[in-house]
């Protein structure tokens, strides 16, 4: 049988039990690619409870709320107003001359 | 265990009302269905010699699907996977109508794998058929199979509810989701969809076991997805990534691949602690959430670029492509920012920041860039067009993506 038949039929017997069951692989990082035709996969248990998944660091909180809601896998207070690179530089350039044209063109209209 | 065994075992089963040992009974991975291609080597196993000898040997029709279930691993062993897929079927066949709308829920394990092996044996088989250039439908014919099942799960009006066929709705309409997405027939699923509204006597979703519930929620909230229904997508999948089993690595990354750049654009960004977790899809994302930090628009237009082509697999391009106002905002802001947060602020200011970042556009392109941005509720204020001027809200002129009103539907 191909291997498509084979991945799902190797590791059956747990999606019988009602109750959990643990994989024994450890968790590594795995560095494979992310394909269109990949399809889900038949989950190794049939059934787990909140400890085995990210609902366990929630706290109870709302899950996908954010870090201000007590998620840590997101970030919704992230607007940073001392980002200090070349962008920041010109544009402060950019203003500064802006103002110069404010200023002159202002003192231009009331000399007159 | 030979063959005979295999009877008397198949027979236990049926007694003790062992769903599970059924299961594996009928799984032709199993260790026994090799023994029985050996067994049945000399001469070659066929439907007629198989039932001169084992017909009537059990009650029927497990008479007949044991003689299938030696078919079957005869032909997988023999590397025709349409045969096996075609025997499989009149197994699942004689199973599904003769067995299992008689009996109550103990045997939806049986019915769970039997149905698992048909779809994956359909893809073996459809897959052989292409390699060889012949025509092969029987993805399409396991879909109607499977979706025949979900009929007879639903409809158990007779057993307890605890043992009711009614548990095994979810799993079966994971199947049928998942073979109509290999079929890229996704619009077939509207009518499961809408048979599952219809049965009320279901049990709730929450009720099931998880691997059915999050399986279930993947395919509707990629349904949604595709759809376009933002808002409706991101809420299922979130609670199907936070459900899944940690350990269900390829599963989550496969949720967390759609739902992270909906989260973008309601202005979550994905922290770090996430993101090392789930590598390959830092590897496409990150450049894009870097970029939407520091209002680079540049490289978020660089980004969409390179991965243009893994995005467009992935149905994520134009999805990605709405975030690009996020950036956008990103870049107003720090001008916004630059300017000490003043109020007023000219519109070359916005135009000049723009060409800084390399967003080659005229004057009035970037005011209407701006009124975009106000349109929808990125920024708060107005634009005084005779004055060339940007009037900002004194108050929470950037509200926080996340406070936006209707931010998926708002884009």
């Amino acid at each position: 049988m191909s291997t498509a038949a084979s991945s799902s039929n190797s590791k059956p017997k747990t999606q019988e039990k009602p109750k959990v069951e643990e994989k024994k692989e450890d968790v590594k990082p795995r560095l494979g690619v992310l394909e269109e035709d990949d399809e889900f996969e038949e989950f190794a248990a049939a059934d787990w409870d909140d400890s085995q998944t990210d609902l366990a660091h929630l706290g109870g909180t709302v899950p996908g709320a954010a870090k201000s809601g007590g998620d840590k896998l997101w970030e919704d207070n992230w607007d940073d107003d001392d980002i200090e690179d070349e962008f920041s530089m010109q544009l402060r350039q950019v203003l500064t001359i802006q103002n110069e044209l404010v200023k002159t063109g202002k003192g231009n209209a009331m000399e007159h | 265990m030979d063959f005979t065994t295999f009877l008397s075992q198949l027979n236990d089963a049926l007694i003790a009302e062992n769903g599970a040992n059924l299961a594996y009974l009928l799984r032709p991975t199993s260790p026994h269905g090799k023994n029985f291609v050996k067994e049945f080597r000399n001469p070659p196993p066929t439907q007629e010699s198989l039932e001169r000898n084992y017909k009537g040997s059990i009650q029927s029709p497990w008479d007949e699907i044991a003689i299938k279930y030696v078919l079957v691993c005869y032909n997988v062993a023999r590397r025709r996977p349409q045969d096996a897929y075609r025997e499989h079927s009149a197994l699942v066949q004689a199973f599904s109508r003769r067995y299992f709308t008689e009996n109550r829920g103990w045997t939806l394990p049986a019915l769970f794998s039997l149905l698992r092996d048909l779809r994956d044996l359909a893809f073996d088989a459809d897959f052989y058929a292409k390699y060889n250039g012949q025509k092969s439908e029987c993805m399409e014919d396991a879909a109607r199979k499977i979706a025949d099942a979900f009929t007879n799960c639903v409809t158990d009006r007779i057993s307890p509810p605890d043992q009711s066929r009614k548990w095994g709705v979810y799993y079966v309409v994971g199947l049928v989701l998942k073979s109509y997405f290999r079929l890229r027939r996704i619009s077939l699923s509207k009518n499961i969809l809408r048979a599952l509204e219809v049965h009320r006597d279901i049990p709730a979703l929450s009720q099931f076991p998880r691997s059915h519930q999050v399986t279930f929620r993947y395919y509707l909230g990629m349904i949604h997805f595709l759809n376009e229904d933002h808002a409706k997508a991101e809420e299922e999948l979130t609670l199907a990534f936070y459900h899944c089993h940690v350990e269900a690595h390829s599963n989550q990354e496969r949720i967390l691949a759609y739902l992270l750049p909906l989260r973008l654009l309601k202005g979550h960004l994905p922290s770090d602690e996430l993101m090392q977790r789930f590598p390959t899809l830092s590897e496409i994302f990150m450049p894009f959430v870097d970029a939407i930090r520091l209002g680079d628009v540049t490289a978020f237009d660089q980004a969409l670029e390179q991965r243009g082509s893994k995005l467009v697999d992935l149905n994520l391009m134009l999805t990605m492509e709405r975030a690009r106002e996020v950036c956008l905002r990103g870049l107003f802001r720090r001008v916004w920012v630059a300017s000490d947060k003043n109020n007023r602020i000219p519109i070359p200011m916005f135009h000049c920041a723009l060409r800084i970042s390399g967003i080659d556009v005229d004057q009035e392109e970037a005011e209407c860039l701006v009124a975009n941005q106000i349109y929808k509720g990125f920024m708060r204020g107005y634009i005084s067009h005779e004055k060339q001027m940007v009037v900002l809200a004194n108050i929470n002129a950037f509200p926080r993506l996340a406070d936006r009103p209707n931010p998926l539907n708002m884009l």
